[in-house]
């Protein structure tokens, strides 16, 4: 224990070692304009990683999310202190981005700091200047606050998506009450595959949603929503419905009840809308093309109006493509099996090596 | 029997349901036009046969051909073919009984034009023209069982099978289905699972014994039944009975089976003639005297015993 407490000690106090105490080190980028280097020479570079650059370029990268500020001194700072006068500087924040605080607070110390090194005259003169802060910069921001995003934009996006989470039992009805009522032996005589009765029903319970997400956009554009796009963010929608009745078919299939389809239907429900929700919520505190794999994210920048790359639209719609024959592929396997529509059923993680061919079907133990 | 009089054939077939054994090598052929009953236990694999030869359950080994079409490799074919009477109706409760034959028949792609003839036929044929328009969530078991028998129908199957038809059912309902399916004899090719004796014997063409998955007889009720017991059941009555007259009965050469049930002596004989030697045997002491055919019955019990 003395030996490796000795080996963690060493390599804290060590230039280059290992560090277990938590790091600001890099924790946000800065685009400073500071020609007389007065104020970036001061600026903390333990948390800030200061970029020298000019107005276009750095709003330009501030746009993209590739900086977390830009921090503008003028020119002509030095010969201002000299001569008394008033010196206002402007820092340019991203109000999506939750670094900006700090990025504030380093401005606002270095800016202190560097008050306490002039001549009280000079001090009294910056601050006659500041407007905004008692620290002497004048904050310009753009894009709106996040939480203001998130009722708005979220709840917005939650509100298009809530249709697809009401039409479980639909599926859960048509797939589980055939073996319930005992109509489905009648079904499976008929001359169809279990593919055309699982596509089959499928299709019916998306057509229905497709009708009620349909009203739904009417009401909210006729509520007053800013729904741009609607065309696109109607096709969104309704695709994305494709996985979700996907992922319901495979409880369905193999739930014995509905109690045990009710049970399946929560838990998924819970995973599907992580899925949806998380890359959105991360896209709206640092725009990634990442986030774009949730349909959900891709549909709040369509309303938005925001412009949007073919290649995170391709994204989005490949994994709603992906995840639908993952799940139909999954949930027509699962009824052209009779143990699992009339029993005895195997157990999931039977269930599970077998479709995936680790386990051979109906072997004994 | 030569393969294009056989509709369906049944060959190696095996079914298990984990260590369940529920069909052991099952072989057999139904000629086309012909009524097979099945006959058999509960849990004797009547219904996994059936419901195999429905392409609904897979075997774990063998094949059925129906008509020629396998079930390995034509199920639909096999499906469209057929038309199965499960032992639960299991209709769609909310249609009405025209509509619900409607939505079968567009199911099975009967033609338009045919549709309304071909309901008009059935529910004439099954009773049910005066019902047409009332949900079926208004039937009892017996209409329930009749729109079932009208629904198997609907695409005019060359082969039906019903699975228990009358279970259930009061002596009159079940006497109509037994009709039903007595009226559609040698145009189809039919598959009877039941377990009532005298269904089989009044219907069925041949009856197959199944048990524990296996075929244990099959042939005509006549030829089961004088296979199982003599030409006649022979069952008297006596006062003060004694070891001393089964050992003279059994001793005479025409007797063929003797046992006491509830103090009588059912004596199972060649023929009618030997009825007299038992009586002499037994002299006065005889109270009554019931002579009784061998029914199905006995059949499956005595086949199920063994």
């Amino acid at each position: 224990m003395i030996v490796v407490f000795n080996s963690f000690a060493a390599n804290l106090e060590a230039e280059k070692g290992l560090s277990i105490t938590p790091s600001l080190t890099g924790f946000a980028t800065l685009d400073v304009e500071d020609q007389g280097g007065l104020f970036s020479k001061r600026l903390n570079p333990e948390i800030l990683t200061i970029r020298n650059s000019t107005y276009e370029p750095a709003l330009a990268r501030l746009e993209k999310g590739l900086t977390n500020g830009f921090f503008v001194v003028p020119s002509d700072s030095v010969t201002l202190i000299q001569n008394n006068d008033s010196l206002a500087t402007v820092l340019y924040l991203d109000y999506r981005d939750p670094k900006r605080s700090v990025i504030r607070q380093e401005v606002n110390n270095t800016n202190q700091a560097l008050s306490s090194a002039l001549t009280s005259s000079y001090l009294e003169s910056i601050k006659s200047q500041n407007n905004t802060t008692n620290t002497g910069v004048n904050e310009k921001t753009s894009g709106e606050s996040l939480p203001l995003q998130i009722v708005r934009k979220v709840m917005l996006a939650v509100l298009l998506f809530l249709p697809l989470f009401l039409f479980g039992n639909l599926v859960i009805d048509s797939i589980v009450g055939e073996k319930e009522r005992k109509t489905g032996e009648i079904l499976m005589a008929m001359p169809f595959t279990s593919a055309d009765i699982i596509l089959g029903k499928s299709v019916a319970v998306v057509l229905t949603m497709a009708l009620q997400v349909a009203m739904w956009m009417i009401i909210l554009l006729g509520a007053g929503f800013p729904l741009k796009n609607a065309g696109i963010v109607y096709l969104t929608v309704v695709l994305t419905a494709l996985p979700i009745v996907g992922l319901t078919t495979i409880i369905a299939a193999y739930a014995k009840n509905y109690k045990e389809a009710g049970i399946g239907i929560s838990f998924s429900y819970i995973f599907i809308v992580g899925i949806l929700i998380v890359p959105l919520l991360g896209y709206l505190s640092r725009p990634s093309p990442a986030a774009n794999i949730s349909p959900m994210t891709l549909t709040m920048r369509l309303f938005s109006g925001e412009t949007i790359a073919p290649g995170d639209i391709l994204l989005s719609f490949a994994f709603i493509l992906i995840l639908s024959l993952i799940s139909y592929g999954i949930s027509i396997k699962l009824f052209s099996r009779d143990d699992v529509v009339f029993g005895p059923r195997p157990g999931i993680m039977r269930l599970t090596l077998e479709l995936m061919g680790l386990k051979k079907r109906g072997a004994l133990k | 029997m030569s393969s294009r009089q056989v509709m369906i054939n049944i060959e190696g077939l095996s079914k298990s349901f984990g260590k369940i054994q529920a069909l052991d090598n099952l072989n057999l052929d139904i000629k086309k036009g012909e009524l097979l009953g099945i006959i058999g236990p509960n849990g004797a694999g009547k219904t996994t046969a059936i419901r195999i030869a429905c392409c609904i359950l897979q075997p774990d080994q063998g094949d059925i051909r129906v008509d020629g079409y396998s079930i390995h490799h034509d199920p639909l074919k096999i499906k469209s073919i057929i038309g199965y009477l499960p032992e639960e109706p299991n209709l769609y409760e909310r249609f009405k009984a025209r509509d619900l034959l409607k939505y079968f028949a567009e199911l099975y792609g009967v033609p338009t034009a045919d549709i309304n003839p071909r309901i008009d036929e059935l529910l004439e044929l099954v009773g049910m023209t005066h019902r047409a328009e009332d949900r079926i969530n208004t039937f009892s078991k017996g209409l329930r069982q009749r729109m079932g028998i009208a629904r198997a129908l609907v695409h005019d199957p060359d082969v039906i099978i019903f699975d228990e038809p009358t279970m259930g059912l009061d002596p009159a309902t079940s006497q109509k289905i037994r009709n039903f399916i007595h009226q559609l004899k040698g145009d189809k090719t039919m598959i009877l699972c039941t377990h009532y004796m005298d269904e089989a014997d009044q219907l069925c063409d041949r009856v197959a014994l199944l048990d524990q998955g296996r075929i244990r007889d099959i042939g005509t009720p006549d030829y089961l039944k004088s296979k199982i017991h003599g030409d006649v059941i022979l069952q008297i009555q006596v006062q003060d009975p004694q070891q001393s007259d089964q050992d003279a009965i059994t001793a005479l050469p025409s007797v063929e089976g003797l046992e006491v049930v509830g103090g009588k002596y059912h004596i199972s004989l060649k023929s009618r003639e030997e009825i007299s030697p038992v009586i002499d045997v037994l002299g006065r002491r005889v109270i009554s005297v019931n002579t009784k055919e061998p029914t199905l019955d006995d059949v499956f019990i005595s086949t199920v015993e063994d």
